[in-house]
């Protein structure tokens, strides 16, 4: 008997916020805290507790700085944090035609 | 293994959907393609009087009985490596800092890096080519290149053909299927004989080069307007 792909799902990633934050740092390949905040349209709070669990994860890095006298908090994603988001994207692929494939 | 129950909208297709609209969302704030294509059309335009105005010299080379000859332009030979070096120099700095302002990364480095290697080696190949006219066949790194094929490997090394190989590597990072078009466009253009545009100059004149220029750089003018269009920043959906 094959695993179900469900169980293969990543609780800190298999979530609406945390995957855009991966998908976004992927993309961007480095991000803007407000640039995340406004994409997924979270407040400031919520964002850090979603990075947080990221960062203890060992998904993403979190460099503080400036820009001028402007603060700027940057998010990269970690090779870590690469791997797991193929894997969920992966999971959530399989999941979907296993889905087909059943009601179909 | 899973534990917590989902929450409404993330299924599997919500996920992935969300996850690609965000993609795509990305790779729109990142793409400022129309800069590079505007500093490239005005570095073809620029090139116009260098090429009307610049020094020229005669090489000729012997073989048995055949001789051949070869008119270059040492302003034409110094001014494009140095002009492209400044542009995607210029490409980089813009897109660093725009990229920024935007908060989050860039994908133009890799172009500017390839734009830069691209117009040095190519420089020094034409250099080389404009001390060493062909007559019949000749070995150039090694590759012996028949006499029918002698005009297309120089025109391979035009600046318009070093404008249009970084091009294809703009389109591969920018993950853009127009500008790919753009990039096999230009180079067919670059490729093509000059005598092939319709619009030939006496010869020898030092303005035989202004149609390929004035068309290439027309063409690079264009489509950075088009993509400046394409890429206007659109205002944000009230949440």
């Amino acid at each position: 008997m094959t695993a179900h792909p469900a169980n293969g799902l990543n609780d800190v990633v298999h979530q609406r916020v945390r995957l855009g934050i991966l998908t976004i740092a992927h993309e961007a390949r480095k991000v803007e805290f407000g640039y995340l905040r406004e994409s997924l349209e979270l407040t400031a709070g919520n964002l850090s507790q979603h990075l947080t669990v990221l960062e203890k994860a060992g998904l993403v890095t979190i460099d503080k700085g400036y820009a001028g006298k402007r603060a700027r908090t940057w998010i990269t994603l970690t090779k870590a944090g690469r791997a797991a988001l193929r894997e969920e994207i992966d999971q959530l692929r399989q999941l979907i035609a296993q889905i087909d494939h059943t009601s179909g | 293994m899973t534990t917590h129950p989902a929450a409404p909208g993330d299924g599997p297709r919500e996920l992935l959907a969300d996850s690609r609209q965000l993609a795509r969302r990305v790779r729109r704030d990142q793409r400022a393609t129309w800069f590079p294509l505007l500093v490239l059309s005005a570095v073809t335009f620029v090139a116009v009087p260098v090429y009307g105005y610049g020094h020229y010299a005669l090489t000729c080379r012997s073989q048995g009985v055949a001789r051949a000859c070869y008119v270059s332009s040492t302003s034409v030979l110094v001014y494009w490596p140095i002009a492209l070096v400044l542009a995607y120099v210029a490409i980089a700095a813009f897109t660093l800092r725009r990229a920024r302002g935007r908060g989050v990364g860039t994908r133009t480095l890799p172009y500017a890096v390839a734009g830069i290697v691209i117009a040095v080696l190519l420089g020094g190949a034409a250099a080389w080519a404009a001390a060493h006219p062909p007559i019949g066949s000749y070995t150039f790194l090694g590759l012996t290149v028949g006499p029918g094929h002698t005009d297309w490997v120089f025109q391979l090394l035009t600046p318009t053909a070093a404008i249009a190989l970084a091009l294809f590597v703009l389109a591969a990072v920018e993950r853009s299927w127009a500008l790919l078009v753009l990039a096999a466009g230009y180079l067919v253009f670059a490729l093509l004989p000059v005598s092939d545009l319709g619009w030939v100059i006496g010869h020898p004149s030092p303005w035989d080069r202004v149609p390929r220029l004035v068309i290439g750089g027309g063409v690079l003018l264009l489509a950075g307007l088009l993509f400046a269009l394409a890429q206007r920043p659109r205002p944000r959906a009230a949440a």
